[in-house]
């Protein structure tokens, strides 16, 4: 989930630059912004998961611009203090993304234990999940060694094509 | 070796009646006529009745209905498929062999058949009952070039090549319920499975996977899959050529995927709607996160199923189960 204080300076960014239309997304977080009589306009993002899935909106006003912001995913898995402003950015030098629309399993049978979980140390042919559509099960390995510290969607979500699933450090 | 053989049963096999004398196989094939008697002596412990007589010389009485490599390839009109074939008369599970040859380099359509899988693979790690000669269990290994995305098409397109193979070749009724079981009197008579392995815009390779039932007697199904599985044994009265079918399917499944790479998905889903199983019925529809009743609606042009969702509104859908009948099959 974006910051206040990042999407400010995006916004700045873009209201300094010639830049018309700007998109972004991470993790189920949306954000696109353009520029109307010269001055920077945040829409609300597109919610593309489903229903069930929890929502968090965050809005906030500066100097006549409004931001507005929507993730698709309360990071239950991120162990982000509440307090935002205080908190670094997560230390990760990949991110594992789904090449495809469809399931995401942390296992390859419900009996079976995941094939990584955080803090466990992958090698670039490891495999970490699997992501299914139309009944083509597809392995995705981790393509760096490293040590898992972040796992970004629940077994069983559906995930979105490019949506990151998990973060790794290079170790 | 191997080549030898295929090109001495096609020899044979131009003959058809008549003879072919010894010498004119020695003069052929540029071995020597004691060569030639260690091939025929070769093709008779596959099945192959061969007639020897003096003077005149060999010709194919029967040709055997026994799956081995050379009844397989012979006669196999593919240009890349099951060019390169493994058979086995027992293995652990085909898609696995698949999984080890893709890491070993082998090309793009080597097709692993075994007369009996030991551990047979079905989804999620489940059993698929695979006993010794009552059906074909194989696993095709493909290097598709297409962005990772578009690769689900491919159990569609394995699906409408059965369904074709069944209907064209053994006079059967089959339906495929999404995205790509088969289905005769709704009961499941052929499963298929897929596991790719991709970076995010390339694909290293795919296993698809085929079990098809064909010969098993009603009381062989094993107990646990009575009451939703069937054979094509079951289903016409008539036992099955598995080499016959097999071939079938390696043609079919080559001509599909060729169509597929020419001209896309359209074509492979008019095929696929041609056999799709309760479109327009309303079922019952599970995905990891809820379950509902719902009409099948239709496939999408990437062949996700369009379904009505939990509140009536039309849902695109890339992975769920399909359940019918209350309490019935699948229950």
């Amino acid at each position: 989930m974006l910051k206040v204080q990042e999407i400010r300076e995006l916004i700045k960014l873009i209201d300094q630059s010639q830049i018309e239309e700007f998109a972004y997304e991470t993790n189920g977080t949306k954000v696109s912004m353009k520029k109307q009589n010269g001055k920077v306009v945040t829409e609300a993002p597109v919610q593309t998961e489903a229903p069930s899935v929890p929502q968090a909106a965050n809005e906030s006003s500066h100097s006549g611009q409004t931001v507005k912001e929507t993730t698709a995913q309360e990071e239950e898995n991120n162990q982000e203090a509440p307090d935002q402003g205080s908190e670094a950015a997560p230390a990760y030098d990949k991110e594992v993304t789904s090449p495809m629309v469809g399931t995401f399993y942390q296992a390859s049978s419900p009996e079976n234990d995941p094939f990584v979980q955080i803090g466990d140390k992958v090698k670039t042919d490891s495999v970490v999940c699997i992501v299914e559509a139309m009944k083509l099960f597809n392995e995705i390995e981790a393509e760096v060694s490293g040590e898992v510290v972040e796992i970004l969607v629940e077994d069983g979500e559906l995930v979105e094509y490019g949506q990151p699933l998990f973060r790794i450090k290079s170790v | 070796m191997e080549s030898t053989r295929t090109r001495l049963i096609a020899l044979l096999e131009e003959q058809a009646d008549d003879y072919i004398s010894g010498q004119q196989l020695s003069d052929q094939l540029h071995i020597s006529r004691t060569a030639v008697w260690k091939h025929m002596k070769e093709l008779e412990k596959d099945g192959y009745e061969i007639e020897a007589v003096s003077r005149k010389g060999y010709r194919i009485v029967s040709s055997p209905d026994k799956v081995s490599l050379n009844t397989l390839q012979w006669g196999l009109k593919t240009e890349w498929v099951g060019k390169q074939l493994i058979h086995h008369r027992q293995i652990d599970s085909t898609q696995r062999m698949g999984h080890e040859l893709a890491k070993q380099h082998y090309p793009h359509g080597t097709v692993i058949i075994a007369d009996e899988q030991l551990e047979g693979k079905g989804r999620m790690e489940r059993n698929w009952y695979s006993p010794q000669g009552e059906g074909i269990w194989m696993s095709f290994l493909l290097r598709p070039e297409l962005p990772p995305v578009h690769a689900p098409q491919l159990t569609l397109l394995a699906a409408a090549a059965v369904a074709e193979v069944l209907a064209e070749t053994c006079q059967v009724t089959p339906q495929i319920k999404w995205p790509n079981d088969v289905l005769i009197d709704h009961k499941k008579m052929a499963g298929i499975l897929t596991e790719m392995q991709a970076e995010h815009d390339h694909i290293q390779y795919v296993v698809l996977g085929m079990g098809i039932n064909m010969n098993q007697p009603a009381d062989s199904l094993a107990e646990d899959i009575h009451y939703k599985a069937t054979s094509l044994l079951i289903e016409t009265g008539e036992t099955w050529s598995l080499q016959f079918v097999t071939q079938a399917l390696l043609e079919k499944f080559e001509q599909l995927y060729d169509l597929y790479m020419r001209e896309g998905f359209p074509p492979i889903k008019s095929k696929w709607e041609a056999y799709g199983y309760r479109i327009g019925e309303r079922v019952s529809i599970s995905t990891m996160q809820e379950k509902w009743e719902g009409k099948l609606l239709n496939i999408e042009p990437d062949g996700a199923l369009n379904a009505e969702g939990p509140d009536g509104e039309e849902k695109k859908l890339y992975s769920a189960e399909i359940h019918w009948g209350k309490g019935g099959y699948y229950a």
